[in-house]
């Protein structure tokens, strides 16, 4: 067998379709951790009422409790006293997890980054490891759910492996 | 009306205080009143007996003097009315976090932003920033600082 | 309300717990340190600032007109409203003068902020209360104003659409049209509400006698807005010092009677359907003519300062700028309602149930970045 290029962090041992199927199960139903700190966190709500349903896509549900969440969405400016809160919360949260950065703010500081500023940390970059950034200030709901669209993906590795996507495109249920 | 009888009774207890009215209505007040830093307390006793709520408590940083504006206002229509402390950068103005319980948070705020203490105040921990903070952000001395003027320059 | 078995002080172990700032009812990141004796609370201490993003400095090191988007963003559910109150400060300040039709448009635009930012409570209220449908009703109106205010201005939530002399786009048929419907719509809703919420008995034993703000208590703390009509006392900003057109419009104060969490959701209540009249009265009188008038490019005002009250839907906000003569203030700071609003939690909530303190916490209605600055 070819001996294929192993990605940090890839496990040695792989199962093929289990892995595909558990990761499929893993991106349909990402449970989002409440954790909103500024104005994106009213986009969040948004996205998660009536209008622009999160729980068709399986994230609806919003754990408050870190432990019991599968990524965390940090919508909002991260000030210097919420830093370590945000670690400490990362830190809660069970394996496998993702971070997803919504808004300029947890991208780079969005509007509050000047030369000379004291108050935030420019970016969730620099406490947690962040897998998707959706930009916007704040994202409109739509941004959010093709950010979550886009982790999904990263999460089955794309079009290839996804077995869902791979069924309906050679005819299956549509 | 409210806004003359605490007129009265502030001219009564503190004697030598300048009342300068306002004519274009741009401070949203009636009038405003410089007392010495040792009146403030006599004045805020006067303003509470007399049903007055305190709106907001604001330092500013100059060159030669620190100022804090007190903003006091009653719930009748247009009856707001400034009391400003001038002190000197070391000095240290008494608290009236008994008089206000409300003022209690409003000194911690400026404290924080201005590293001004309160004499009275039991409680100066940071509220707004982070609790091993040791600066004061708004002082004109720290950070990213457009002008340091002096009173006279702004007020005449 | 329940009894509280006062044990003896021998027997009495007091159990701290630390409330947010990661939680899914304190509204933003807010941090009570509670501490209890079994479920009642003996002493809260809450704790603010993990949202303090520098406003205030801010201010200091931009020109007037960069400092329009950071209003949005202190009280984000008033964010209308902010703005609108900046650039009528800056206005005062120079000597600005606006025109007839920019001033009704900015009222309308303000009372659907008013609206959306009461919903908003009404749903996330209910939703800590434990009831998810009324969040979801509410949402949805909520999205019919969005997409009024997002027609005219470009934006959802954070609108930077009042600018110095007027707005920065004028309004057309099609959004006096979405606005008009929108009022036929709520005018069948409040019924809807009514039903589900307010003749609830759960809602009212969760809410009746449960934080009392007396008279007495929010004078000396400052609270201001609704919470303070609830208690009995009529001030409201509008009607105290009218600014911009108010004057010229025929709505009522709601007061309360008691102070209790009750109380304050029946104010909140009637201050959307008076929101609901101030628009139909604007819509029917608006005029014509520009809607934005000549402004300098650089902004200098003269030296002194301004200090702008205007009531939020929080309660009494104002800024206070003090110029230099230069292109940047010496001097921003905004007096935020919610800053006495949750001050005067520190006396509300011992001798209560951790329950209720979520009803008070939920009640009181602050937006902690506001606070923060």
């Amino acid at each position: 067998m070819e001996k294929e290029v192993r990605e940090p962090g890839e496990p040695v041992v792989q199962f093929a379709l289990l892995d595909d199927i558990l990761n499929l199960a893993r991106a349909n139903s990402l449970w989002p951790m409440t954790f909103g700190l500024a104005c994106c966190a009213i986009e969040m709500m948004a996205a998660g009422a009536s209008r622009f349903d999160l729980d068709r896509f399986g994230a609806g549900v919003f754990r408050p409790s870190p432990r019991q969440s599968d990524v965390m969405i940090v919508a909002g400016t991260i000030s210097k006293k919420m830093g370590p809160v945000i670690q400490m919360l990362w830190d809660q949260m069970p394996n496998p997890k993702w971070c997803i950065a919504m808004g300029n703010c947890a991208i780079s500081g969005g509007p509050f980054e000047y030369d000379g500023q004291y108050a935030i940390v420019p970016g969730a970059h620099l406490v947690v490891p962040v897998d998707i950034v959706i930009p916007g200030c704040p994202p409109r709901p739509e941004a959010l759910i093709q950010g979550l669209l886009l982790l999904q993906d990263k999460i089955t590795r794309g079009e290839d492996r996804n077995l869902l996507r791979r069924f309906k495109r050679l005819g299956g249920e549509n | 009306m409210k806004v003359q009888e605490i007129e009265r009774v502030i001219l009564e207890k503190l004697p030598d205080t300048i009342f300068k009215r306002d004519e274009t209505g741009k401070t949203g007040s009636s009038w405003s009143a410089v007392v010495a830093a040792s009146g403030i307390r006599d004045a805020a006793k006067a303003f509470e007996t007399s049903g007055f709520f305190l709106e907001d408590i604001m330092a500013l940083d100059f060159q030669d003097t620190f100022e804090l504006v007190y903003h006091f206002n009653c719930y009748e229509p247009g009856s707001r009315v400034v009391v400003r402390v001038l002190f000197g950068h070391d000095q240290v103005p008494p608290s009236i976090c008994d008089i206000f319980r409300g003022a209690g948070w409003l000194e911690r705020e400026v404290h924080d932003f201005f590293g001004i203490s309160f004499s009275g105040n039991p409680d100066l921990r940071p509220l707004l920033l982070p609790e091993d903070a040791d600066y004061h952000p708004l002082r004109k001395d720290f950070g990213k600082v457009s002008a340091y003027r002096k009173r006279e320059d702004i007020y005449g | 309300m329940a009894e509280r078995q006062i044990a003896s002080p021998a027997s009495q172990k007091i159990y701290s717990l630390n409330l947010g700032p990661q939680h899914p009812s304190t509204h933003g990141v807010l941090r009570i340190l509670l501490d209890l004796d079994g479920e009642f609370i003996v002493k809260a201490d809450p704790v603010i600032g993990y949202g303090h993003r520098g406003h205030e400095k801010m201010g200091e090191n931009r020109i007037y007109k960069q400092f329009l988007p950071n209003t949005s963003r202190m009280d984000y559910l008033s964010g209308m409203i902010f703005n609108h109150g900046f650039a009528l400060a800056v206005e005062k300040l120079i000597g600005i003068e606006v025109p007839e039709r920019a001033k009704y448009i900015r009222v309308i635009a303000s009372e659907l902020n008013r609206i959306s930012s009461h919903l908003l409570w009404f749903g996330t209220y209910l939703m800590d209360l434990g009831g998810f449908t009324p969040f979801l009703y509410a949402f949805d109106d909520r999205e019919h104003i969005l997409d009024i205010l997002d027609s005219v201005s470009g934006s959802r939530l954070t609108y930077s659409y009042c600018r110095f002399g007027g707005v920065c786009r004028d309004v057309d048929a099609a959004f006096i049209d979405m606005t008009r419907a929108f009022l036929k719509r709520m005018a069948g809703r409040w019924a809807d509400y009514d039903n589900l919420v307010t003749k609830n008995i759960i809602f009212i034993n969760r809410t009746r006698d449960v934080g009392i703000i007396d008279r007495e208590l929010s004078r000396q703390y400052g609270v201001t807005g609704p919470n303070l009509r609830a208690c009995g006392i009529g001030y409201d900003v509008r009607k105290a010092e009218p600014y911009e057109v108010y004057d010229r419009f025929d709505f009522e104060v709601p007061t309360g009677s008691k102070g209790d969490a009750l109380d304050r959701y029946d104010v909140r209540f009637k201050e959307m359907q008076q929101s609901c009249r101030i628009i139909d009265q604007a819509l029917d009188h608006l005029p014509g003519g520009p809607y934005l008038s000549k402004v300098p490019q650089k902004l200098v005002p003269p030296k002194g300062e301004v200090y702008f009250a205007f009531e939020s839907a929080r309660g009494l906000t104002a800024y206070y700028l003090v110029s230099d003569g230069s292109t940047s203030p010496y001097r921003c700071h905004i007096r935020v309602p919610s800053f006495g609003n949750l001050n005067v939690l520190n006396e509300v909530l011992p001798e209560t149930m951790v329950a209720d303190a979520i009803s008070i916490l939920g009640s009181i209605d602050v937006v902690i970045p506001e606070i923060d600055r």
